[in-house]
């Protein structure tokens, strides 16, 4: 084992030592943050208007597979939503 | 009455003339913006008012792209339905070039039942308007616009303060999640940067601030309401004034439009006048600190441009008259 590959794999056991514990939370909080963001973004869809709703436009393609995987993380297993039919 | 002139307002880089439906908005703006021209400055008249009337006056064909209708004098008339189509076209395409077919068809489909939305026509006039006062400096010294009635007007208005509070809201919480989420491959500001939602986000924000910026900038952008010596006309006008301010828009002046001459006769005429003073009493004292220019009403329609010069010439009248 090299110096350099020695201290990569110190570097990693540290930070998961370090962050281990708490990774589950920080993930938790981010699913969190993340739902209210979409929710954000997709307003309207549940008909709450949203004075930015153009400007997002150019940003739904990007957000689509995220709206995916959060219908799925909330054990819905279509789309909710009738208007964004997802899958 | 201490009349004053329009005349300061020549130096703005934006002016908007607003009012109640009917008021003159459309006569004052094109007569302001002829003066402009006329003075040297290169004027860009936009009409925003979805009962497009400034090609009558000026007897000339406008249409949704610019056209030079006089020397140094350039108009158009935008239509919000029609701004809207074209935005969401242009994102259509911009879309097409960058996903898979599946990600378009999902994609198209949200964003069609987004441009339902009430409100969206509003946002997409909005967006163009900043692309003639932030995109088009090097053309026009000056842009005159003249605005949809009041109460649609200063919603318009009102709209990128909401705007950008909303984007900077949306801003705040996809860098957090980016940054937390970054992989451990990138560092979090890396990962921030790299993210095409959050670029696009603030790339909308900048374009709506700087249109912010120069609207609240009391020596770059005013306000004038066009006004009729009538009841109903001073108590809306009041209301607006109030809200421009709210705003943080200057309300650089007032016109009191189609003020009758002094040397009518007849008792009807007479009546009239008479009613008119007390009216224009009442404009002098609700709106004491602000400039008022009147413009008297003409024996004929205004139409073509020799009957708007002689508007002009009261709007820019430089001498201080009593009426």
């Amino acid at each position: 084992m090299s110096f350099d590959e020695f201290r990569q794999r110190f570097g990693d056991f540290l930070h998961g030592a370090a962050y281990g514990g708490y990774e589950l939370e920080l993930r938790r909080q981010t699913g969190e943050l993340n739902d209210l963001f979409l929710l954000l973004c997709f307003m309207e869809a549940t008909a709450l208007p949203n004075p930015a709703t153009l400007y997002l436009l150019e940003v739904y393609p990007y957000l689509l597979e995220q709206f995916h995987s959060w219908h799925l993380r909330m054990g819905i297993e279509h789309s909710p939503i009738g208007t964004l039919p997802c899958c | 009455m201490l009349l004053t002139t329009l005349d300061d307002l020549l130096a703005q880089q934006v002016v908007f003339f607003g009012g109640k439906g009917g008021v003159g908005k459309t006569t004052c703006s094109a007569a302001f913006a002829l003066a402009a021209s006329r003075r040297g400055r290169r004027v860009l008249l936009v009409s925003t008012d979805p009962a497009h009337s400034t090609a009558d006056i000026f007897e000339k064909p406008i249409g949704s792209s610019e056209r030079e209708i006089l020397p140094g004098l350039t108009a158009v008339e935008i239509d919000a339905e029609q701004e809207a189509r074209r935005y969401i076209g242009d994102v259509k395409r911009d879309i097409e070039r960058m996903f898979s077919p599946a990600v378009i068809k999902q994609a198209h489909r949200q964003i069609d039942m987004a441009a339902a939305s009430p409100g969206l026509s509003e946002v997409a006039l909005l967006d163009r308007m900043i692309d003639l006062i932030v995109g088009r400096s090097a053309d026009y010294d000056l842009v005159v616009f003249d605005t949809a009635p009041t109460g649609h007007t200063l919603q318009l208005l009102r709209m990128p303060e909401a705007i950008t509070s909303w984007i900077q809201a949306l801003v705040r919480h996809r860098r957090a999640v980016v940054e937390i989420d970054h992989g451990s491959d990138q560092t979090a500001e890396a990962a921030a940067k790299a993210d095409p939602v959050l670029a696009a986000l603030q790339r909308r924000h900048e374009r709506v601030s700087r249109l912010y910026s120069i609207m609240t900038d009391r020596r770059r952008t005013s306000f004038v309401l066009v006004m009729l010596p009538e009841r109903l006309v001073i108590d809306e006008t009041a209301r607006a004034a109030e809200l421009l301010n709210d705003a943080g828009i200057d309300l650089g002046g007032l016109v009191v439009n189609r003020v009758l001459p002094d040397d009518l006769t007849g008792d009807f005429f007479l009546s009239r006048k008479a009613q008119e003073r007390t009216y224009l009493d009442e404009i002098e004292r609700r709106f004491k600190r602000l400039p008022r220019v009147i413009v008297r009403q003409l024996p004929r329609d205004v139409y073509g441009t020799e009957p708007l010069t002689r508007v002009s010439e009261q709007l820019m009248a430089k001498a201080s008259l009593e009426i």
